[in-house]
């Protein structure tokens, strides 16, 4: 559609590509230092402090992660939170949001201002947990996933994507005597694909990555997600040897520096290959041709 | 067309309320469900005595006349490493029967452990036995004075390994004068001066014995590559950014110069270390050795968690730091050369010694001898036989045999013994989801009496360094206090102090202004410290 | 071409029309199906976000988890004399603002510029790998980034200070010269956090009519004047929004990467609220105190946002209502 050379074009086509290429490299470097750490010995690692293809690939880090439950059933409990509480996620803030993108509305200010309001102000962690435990959500899933079903952030962006569009679209659906809801599922959402794609994946990696909540609210292991194992392998190799007095006086050596790195490795790709399922919703021409004139 | 839209909407409208009960009903249903609070399965279980003192096992004491029901016990406990022993484990099967308890582990991850215990407090759902790694966390300390803890230092003279619970250490652990909790024994003298002995044989020195010896090891190190690599790629000592209550190695190296550990006691009143002219020659040390290039010259961002690093790698020689970290040098040391088809399994890279003197003797750095408190709440130990009864669950966990079975397992399962040692198996991932871990709960009081790992010379001489040590302690005087105005001000005084000294040892400041960063520390509430201080100092003393 | 406000400006003369009825409770029931959309969100933001709000008392108290609320001792407004006569709140207030200005002004343009940039790509398979591949660092734990920073930069062996060395025969101590501080946080987030900023745009610009890309060049308008006229004001009621929104965070700097960066050579730069708080927290276990803090910045935070947001509608865009 725009194809159409020039050579000042071409030069910046060219000079653009490089750039993308080069930024995209440094991006993914030390990812690729991360990945090939997984699979290196431990006294590599502390020899050479940074590498992208290991002298000697061992598969020990994987082997330990993977020969227990533990780690196996956090990447199943984070999968079971991201899924379900994506959904939820949508559910709320596409209603609200598609609710509140209606200027007529009475009381929408009013509420808006209620949102807005929420987002600088809040109680904290303390009366959270309170309402949480009240309401006997302690130690299930659903601690995980309700207490953060909208982000008041996420909320505004998308009503003001509804806003955006146009009128006409929707007149034309009323005048054939659709009635809101069915205007918001048959008519905006399509859409709104990128949008929803856009915050699917906010919401969805917002999930994959909180180990603050499980923190709070999840006092049986066997309910951990991934995060809060991640972390404490992470923390754990950053305690000081004098830290060493508050344990098992026996105790020989922190986890292996290549075990931090694999679980890093398993606890990201999930979520990597999120993204490029998403992206085809990405493309251009959602709208052609829906308004005419 | 509308008939099935308003169905739809319907439908929705249905789920939500489905959604938001099931929410109300799972919890219901995972909830443990004794009576009368609220909350998840993070409460502690009651148990009912039927009579007073229990001692299942040891025999000799007056035994009930009927065996008692096992007491369920719920620990909160942080956890070191990912996987964790459950509750059904065979070793803690094994404990609950020889202590005729029922243990329920509530694990933490290390990480975390401070935010849950605040969080823990603030639910009011206590287990029976808490962890609390700070004795000194305002939000414990208000909570005792408020009463939420038994104080339990009367109750352990009771007991036959609690009452040997040492003095010091007591009292270290100790808030507003009494004990409201069982601590968890650490060696006291465990500071000390870890070094390379195979670069102090290939240069043909002698472990050093006065300080101007150490200087000159660390000098050597540096100009005459030790390591016999051809490479001018080695230097003395290495530290870090993290200059913690633990050891940094200028803490550990103050001492030396007759600085006072912390406070000082100077015609009966409390100083502060850095108001001592010891405390400045110390400092003008550690300048000359940064100034020299004896020190790394990064130490001010390097990682504490690769202190290590340096040593196993052969660019450094020294660390001054914990004794037992040389057992884990030379292991490290082995594995790297193993890798390299270079090891020789029967030396030992590593030594340690307790320090090196100079006008003051012999001087070592104490930890406070303790890692954190055993407390028992009044609200989930409702009755004084109860509390009883989790004393002699803790005082029976004293005994070699149980300490053994917590720190090592079911023998022939989890380790063989060998020549009088413990050599665990290779499966370490049995390991973890049976055994370890279930050491955070021992007090080890008095010590560790149950069964050794396999020790190699260094190893033994490491104890044997450890327990010496205890004679040279500095402690420090003021240890059990709590002060309010710390409190208050304690970071910011501390950093103070702590960035003042750490831009002078790398020239950032000259002494000058190293001494008007002192005065500052007065004016900006250290003043009230002191005060305070003097004056706990002296109602203690009275 | 439509802009925000044209439609806007129209949908309000018609609001009335659709609201339809005189009566309120009329207007009420033709609009039920939206109000059924509302309840759950609303019904969210009150059991979550407005029965806890009670916390912001905390900030008047001297709370001890185990009292509880309503046996805490209460304390007025003394927490805010400690934090405001503190000596060093100025410094505080000073590293945050300008660490947010840096991020502002360096920080937030920057996925804009990616975006476009990415826009420009025409083979869609270079395009996706590299709108994959940016987005990673967003993944990985700062923790290693600040580990990685160091290897890179530190004065004993660095990768950085041993081509300088080489080459140019000096070093700089990036990690310990607070010159340096403020533009390696700034490196590092565009680093860490610009591929993944850009997902929003790319979303907005994907929703831009593609006839009126056809129609310009019809008109015979190059690439740059297509850019200038069609896909920035495209993307424009999005960055106003997103930059009223920033600004209710002026003061939050993101505590995990300054922790880590900290040290006490750089500490008069780099000491901001996010660690000051942390680090009183260790010593006060003072959950009242960081409330204060907190409620502090919620306040500058709000007043900001109704600011910027004033102003945005003063120049025309839709701001957040």
């Amino acid at each position: 559609m725009r194809h159409y050379r020039t050579i000042p074009g071409t030069i910046f086509d060219i000079c653009n590509c490089l750039f993308l290429g080069l930024f995209a490299l440094a991006a993914v470097l030390p990812f690729i230092y991360v990945f090939a750490g997984s699979f290196a010995s431990d006294t590599e690692l502390t020899r050479r402090a940074f590498f992208l293809v290991p002298e000697r690939f061992t598969t020990a880090a994987y082997e330990y992660i993977f020969s227990t439950d533990t780690i196996v059933r956090s990447i199943g409990v984070s999968i079971y939170v991201t899924t379900v509480g994506t959904l939820i996620n949508l559910f709320f803030t596409v209603t609200m949001a598609y609710a509140l993108s209606k200027r007529h509305l009475a009381g929408r200010n009013f509420v808006l201002n209620l949102v807005v309001f929420s987002m600088l102000f809040g109680g904290g962690m303390i009366p959270t947990y309170l309402v949480v435990r009240e309401l006997h959500l302690l130690d299930t899933y659903w601690a995980l996933m309700l207490p953060g079903a909208i982000s008041a952030f996420n909320l505004i962006i998308v009503k003001n994507f509804f806003q955006e569009i146009p009128a006409e679209l929707e007149d034309a659906a009323k005048i054939d005597g659709c009635h809101d809801l069915a205007l918001l599922w048959r008519i905006v959402l399509p859409l709104s694909m990128p949008v929803l794609a856009t915050f699917t994946l906010f919401y969805a990696v917002g999930h994959w990555n909180n180990y603050y909540s499980a923190l709070l609210y999840i006092n049986e292991p066997s309910k951990w997600p991934l995060q809060v194992i991640l972390r404490q392998i992470v923390m754990l190799s950053q305690m000081a040897a004098g830290d060493l007095n508050a344990m098992d006086p026996n105790f020989e050596k922190p986890p292996d520096q290549s075990i931090k790195l694999a679980v890093i490795v398993v606890g990201t790709i999930p979520i990597l290959i999120v993204y490029p399922f998403l992206q085809k919703h990405f493309a251009k021409g959602v709208l052609l041709g829906s308004v005419k004139g | 067309m509308r008939q099935a839209k308003r169905w739809a909407a319907i439908l929705t409208a249905l789920m939500l309320a489905v959604s938001l009960l099931s929410a109300c009903g799972g919890g219901k249903a995972n909830d443990p469900g004794s009576g009368g609070d609220a909350g998840g399965s993070g409460e502690s279980r009651e148990s009912r005595t039927e009579t007073g003192e229990s001692n299942a096992g040891t025999g000799g004491d007056a035994k009930a006349p009927e065996p008692e029901p096992p007491m369920e016990i719920s620990i909160m406990l942080p956890i070191f490493k990912t996987n964790y022993p459950s509750d059904d484990s065979p070793v803690v099967q094994e404990i609950n029967k020889r202590a005729n308890v029922k243990l329920h582990f509530e694990w933490v991850p290390n990480s975390s452990y401070t935010d849950k215990f605040n969080i823990t407090l603030a639910s009011g759902k206590l287990p029976t036995i808490i962890y609390v790694p700070d004795v000194k966390n305002p939000n414990f300390v208000n909570a005792v004075r408020a009463g939420a803890f038994w104080e339990v230092g009367e109750k352990m003279k009771n007991y036959p390994y609690l009452s040997q619970a040492n003095p010091v250490i007591m009292q270290n652990s100790s808030i507003d004068g009494k004990n409201y909790g069982v601590y968890r024994g650490r060696a006291l003298g465990r500071n000390g001066i870890n070094y390379r002995k195979d670069w102090l044989e290939n240069l043909g020195l002698e472990p050093p014995k006065t300080i101007d010896d150490f200087y000159n090891m660390l000098k050597a190190f540096k100009e005459q590559d030790p390591d016999g690599n051809g490479k001018d790629d080695t230097y003395g000592m290495v530290l870090v950014k993290w200059t913690g209550q633990w050891a940094s190695g200028f803490d550990i190296i103050k001492l030396w110069f007759g600085a006072p550990n912390k406070w000082g006691v100077v015609d009966g009143k409390l100083v502060p270390e850095h108001e001592t002219p010891e405390y400045l020659e110390a400092l003008r040390f550690m300048k000359k050795l940064y100034d020299e290039g004896l020190i790394n010259q990064d130490f001010a961002v390097f990682d504490s968690a690769k202190w290590n690093d340096p040593v196993v790698n052969g660019q450094a020689g020294v660390i001054v730091d914990v004794t037992d970290n040389a057992a884990r040098l030379d292991d490290a040391i082995h594995r790297m050369l193993a890798e390299q088809g270079k090891d020789q399994p029967d030396v030992h890279f590593v030594d340690n010694m307790i320090g090196v003197v100079g006008d003051h003797g012999l001087r070592a750095l104490p930890t406070s001898g303790f890692a954190g408190l055993l407390a028992i709440p009044k609200s989930s130990v409702k009755t004084e036989e109860e509390l009883d009864r989790v004393l002699a669950f803790l005082d029976k966990m004293n005994e070699p045999e149980m300490q053994t079975l917590a720190n090592f397992g079911i023998e022939g399962v989890h380790y063989t013994v060998e020549d009088g040692y413990a050599v665990r198996i290779s499966d370490t991932v049995k390991l973890e989801s049976e055994v370890e871990g279930l050491n955070q709960m021992l007090p080890f009081i008095p010590e560790d009496q149950g069964l050794k790992v396999k020790q190699t010379p260094l190893r033994i001489k490491t104890e044997e360094l450890q327990k010496e040590a205890e004679q040279y302690v500095v402690p420090n005087p003021a240890e059990p206090f709590i002060s309010t105005v710390y409190s208050q001000k304690g970071q910011q005084l501390d950093n103070i102090i702590n960035d003042a000294r750490i831009k002078y040892i790398v020239g950032q400041i000259g002494e000058e202004e190293l001494l008007k960063a002192f005065e500052t520390w007065r004016r900006s509430g250290g003043d009230d410290l002191v005060k305070e201080m003097n004056e706990l100092y002296a109602a203690a003393n009275r | 071409m439509k802009t925000a406000s044209a439609s806007a400006s129209a949908e309000a003369a018609e609001a009335s029309v659709r609201a339809g009825g005189s009566t309120r409770w009329g207007r009420l029931w033709k609009n039920r199906w939206l109000y059924v959309l509302l309840a759950p969100g609303l019904l969210y933001f009150l059991i979550f976000k407005y029965v806890p709000m009670w916390g912001v008392l905390l900030a008047f108290q001297n709370f001890s988890p185990f009292h509880g609320f309503w046996k805490s001792e209460w304390v007025g407004f003394e927490h805010f004399r400690v934090f405001f006569t503190n000596p060093e709140f100025f410094m505080l207030l000073r590293n945050s603002l300008i660490l947010s200005f840096y991020n502002l002004i360096f920080f937030f343009p920057a996925p804009i510029i990616l975006a476009l940039l990415l826009n420009e790509v025409r083979v869609a398979l270079f395009k996706r790998t590299i709108q994959t591949l940016v987005y990673v660092p967003h993944f990985i734990s700062m923790v290693i980034v600040a580990s990685l920073t160091y290897v890179f930069l530190t004065t004993e062996g660095g990768l950085v200070n041993e081509l300088l060395d080489r080459y140019f025969g000096f070093k700089i101590s990036f990690l310990t010269d607070p010159a340096w501080f403020r533009p390696i946080i700034i490196l590092q987030t565009i680093w860490k956090e610009c591929g993944f900023g850009t997902i929003i745009f790319l979303a907005a610009l994907a929703s831009v009519d593609v006839e009126q890309y056809e129609a310009a060049i019809i008109d015979g308008a190059n690439r740059w004047q297509q850019m200038w006229h069609i896909t920035l004001p495209a993307i424009r009621s999005t960055i106003v929004i997103l930059l009223i929104l920033r600004m209710g965070d002026v003061l939050d700097n993101g505590f995990e990467q300054i922790y880590l960066m900290l040290n006490p050579l750089n500490r008069e730069v780099a000491e901001v609220f996010d660690t000051y708080v942390y680090f009183m927290g260790i010593t006060q276990g003072a959950f009242s105190y960081s409330t204060a803090v907190g409620l502090f910045k919620s306040v500058v935070g709000i007043i900001l946002v109704t600011l910027a947001n004033w102003t945005a509608k003063k120049f025309g865009q839709s701001g957040i209502y």
